[in-house]
């Protein structure tokens, strides 16, 4: 049976938390467009002083910029901003995908070059898994990587790369040997630099009208040797473990969260019955989410293999985030307040996204499935 | 001994003795006597009285093993009376002011020596908040009149019986209905534990189409939402427990009775799914199970109740502050 042990946060997170308060109230002014969906709200400014403050990479090596900070603490500033509904969509990728990503398989080279930027607030970055024939079934990407002279040359075209319109980098998973029985075998991961490389970057546009995600195609797209992240052929391994980091933050089940606050402020200090019982029944499904995500990073901080209880987090968070919207929804009038109209109609427009984004529902039901004995 | 001896302690008698046949015995109105006999001679009726040694929690970790095992004894009522009462001298009760001077609702009413009356709380009204909760409450005890009991039972064949009888005084008990409510939670947590657990192995070993029906993605997909709704009731309930206490506790619990029974309701659901017509028989032992689980999330609140409690909590702090509450630690 899984296990997700009572943990208590450190004295010194919930110190932490006082002070994330304090520099949201001093730094409203970023705060106008209030979601809590971490795909949301691309503001390189704010990235950057989130920098300034040791709160991206907080993890990481002081060497590299980081602040060799726990876990809980790093969970505690998530919250925070994802609650406050900041604006953090443009460091995101970088700081929980990228940046572990290098300082684990990169080379000392990279991990200099890269790493203390995306610290600082200042190199943002996509990712480059998804392809237009590969979805879940990543390990059938067909992007090439042939080696020319000093270097590669890429063929191929990316898919869903969010913010690769936006950002600096993006880490593409490609195909650097010909596809054999093992279809784990062959591939690797590069740096594609998205300002200077020679891609085609091309926004889509999605059901809510904004472009967020993008198709970036590569034409003999050529990049340097030093760009490749780990041992070529290794890909397969250095993306799973990508994936397998972030599945049970508060990102995870906090997506809706505006649409809470503002179901509250529309009720009013006078609601009935009903009302009542649908914010207490979102309220407990939140509390008992959080709960089970600082569990995780109880068993992060301690070096634990995370892979199913992470996915049953996202699995009973993504679904949660979904159904907010849907409870608030029915719980006022249908000509409701205006705030509250505009926080639904964000969040009900990405719904589609939160269970398919970071693993669709149905795979990581396959995983837990796995983590129970049943394949 | 140490927590983990005594639950081990614990959990060899549940098991030793907890099965079909006491189950269905129960039900039909006998007394699991020997069951009963074997806790109270390893001092578990005596567990939560103010000098055991024990804590709380320590309770709460027994009643959710009980719930584990569907021990069909009235553990929860008998240990928190003998608290509230000082003693464990004889099996004690806890019933709902009938508003006749009589007490409702009382787990094995016919078995006890005395009964605690709680206010009729049931059905939470709309005017009561969780401050209502807090705090030491006076109940009265009745010396029970045998002979007067009118037997009754709830969905799932445990005994709730009508008692009258003689008033003997009163005592004193701290936030009882809610560490009622706590113990069905926790019980209701043990028990989803069992749940998922008969269903994986029924999916297992029961073959259709050539192979196992666990082998089947429809299945997997349903046992792995059953396996979450589980782990968030496991959290949700353990949560509660923690918060025993301290400020936190009722907002805690009525978060966690909420959660807990939500849970319930949609893993016996799948279970039963799972089962196919054999667990719907009473022959099957899943039944013993899921209905304790129907049962349990309607006893002292329901999950609407207690969502509605917790909603207006957050309501009078208004919608600034709801982060707040839900990040408070306890």
């Amino acid at each position: 049976m899984l296990q997700f042990d009572q943990v208590r946060l450190p004295a010194e997170a919930e110190a932490l938390r006082a002070r994330v308060r304090a520099f949201l109230s001093a730094n409203d002014q970023y705060l106008t467009h209030r979601n809590s969906d971490f795909s949301s709200g691309h503001v390189p400014a704010f990235s950057a002083l989130l920098g300034e403050q040791g709160w991206i990479g907080m993890t990481w090596p002081k060497a590299y910029g980081g602040s060799e900070r726990s876990f809980f603490e790093r969970y505690v500033v998530t919250e925070e901003l994802l609650a406050a509904g900041a604006p953090v969509s443009a460091h995101w990728i970088a700081d929980r995908q990228s940046g572990p990503l290098l300082l684990r398989f990169g080379t000392p080279a990279q991990r200099e070059t890269y790493v203390p930027r995306i610290a600082a607030g200042k190199a943002f970055f996509s990712i480059g898994m998804s392809e237009p024939n590969s979805g879940s079934d990543l390990a059938s990407v067909r992007t090439r990587a042939e080696v020319d002279g000093d270097g590669y040359r890429i063929n191929g075209t990316k898919l869903w790369s969010t913010d690769a319109h936006r950002n600096h980098f993006m880490i593409a998973l490609v195909r650097t040997e010909a596809p054999s029985d093992n279809r784990h075998a062959g591939l690797s991961q590069l740096i594609i630099d998205l300002r200077n490389d020679d891609v085609d970057v091309r926004p889509i546009r999605n059901i809510a009208g904004c472009e967020d995600f993008n198709e970036v195609v590569f034409k003999d797209t050529y990049v340097p040797r030093d760009r490749l992240v780990g041992e070529p052929g290794n890909g397969w391994a250095q993306v799973t473990s990508e994936l397998g980091y972030e599945r049970s933050g508060p990102e995870r089940f906090l997506s809706a969260y505006r649409v809470f606050v503002e179901l509250i402020r529309a009720v009013g200090p006078n609601p009935g019955a009903e009302q009542r019982r649908a914010i207490g029944r979102l309220a407990s499904h939140f509390m008992t989410l959080r709960r089970m995500s600082i569990s995780v990073a109880g068993m992060l901080d301690r070096g634990r293999d995370v892979v199913v209880e992470a996915a049953l987090v996202k699995e009973l968070g993504n679904n949660f985030e979904k159904l907010v919207p849907e409870v608030a929804r029915l719980t006022l009038p249908s000509q409701g307040a205006a705030a509250f109209q505009a926080a639904y109609t964000d969040t009900q427009l990405s719904s589609p996204s939160f269970t398919l984004r970071g693993g669709t529902r149905e795979i990581l039901r396959g995983v837990i499935a796995r983590g129970l004995g049943l394949r | 001994m140490t927590d983990a001896m005594l639950l081990d302690s614990a959990e060899r008698i549940f098991r030793d003795h907890a099965d079909k046949a006491l189950w269905d015995q129960a039900e039909e109105g006998a007394f699991p006597a020997e069951l009963w006999q074997a806790l109270v001679d390893n001092g578990f009726a005596a567990m939560a009285l103010p000098d055991s040694g024990f804590e709380l929690a320590d309770v709460f970790a027994l009643l959710k093993l009980a719930g584990q095992y569907a021990a069909p004894v009235p553990l929860a009522e008998a240990l928190l009376a003998a608290r509230w009462l000082g003693d464990s001298e004889s099996l004690a009760a806890v019933g709902f002011a009938d508003g006749h001077g009589g007490a409702t609702a009382v787990p094995w009413g016919r078995q006890a020596d005395r009964v605690l009356v709680l206010p009729a709380l049931a059905p939470l009204t709309d005017a009561l908040q969780l401050a209502d909760l807090a705090g030491e409450q006076p109940l009265a005890v009745l010396t029970v009149d045998r002979a007067a009991v009118i037997a009754g039972k709830n969905m799932a064949g445990e005994p709730r019986d009508q008692v009258t009888g003689a008033q003997a005084g009163t005592v004193t008990a701290e936030t009882p209905y809610a560490l009622l409510a706590l113990a069905r939670a926790v019980q209701m947590a043990g028990c989803l534990n069992q749940v998922l657990q008969l269903a994986l192995d029924y999916a297992g070993e029961r073959a259709q189409f050539g192979r196992a029906i666990s082998k089947f993605q429809a299945i997997q997909h349903m046992l792995a939402v059953a396996a979450a709704e589980v782990a968030a009731a496991q959290r949700a309930s353990d949560s509660a427990v923690a918060a025993l206490g301290t400020a936190r506790f009722l907002p805690d619990l009525a978060s966690a009775k909420a959660r807990v029974g939500e849970a319930a309701g949609l893993v016996a659901e799948i279970a039963h799914q799972v089962h196919g017509a054999m667990g719907f028989t009473h022959e099957h032992q899943l039944h013993h199970f899921t209905r304790r689980l129907w049962a349990w999330r309607d006893e002292y609140g329901h999950e609407a109740e207690w969502q509605g409690l917790l909603g207006a909590e957050i309501v009078n702090l208004g919608a600034d502050q709801a982060w707040g509450f839900i990040a408070t630690p306890a």
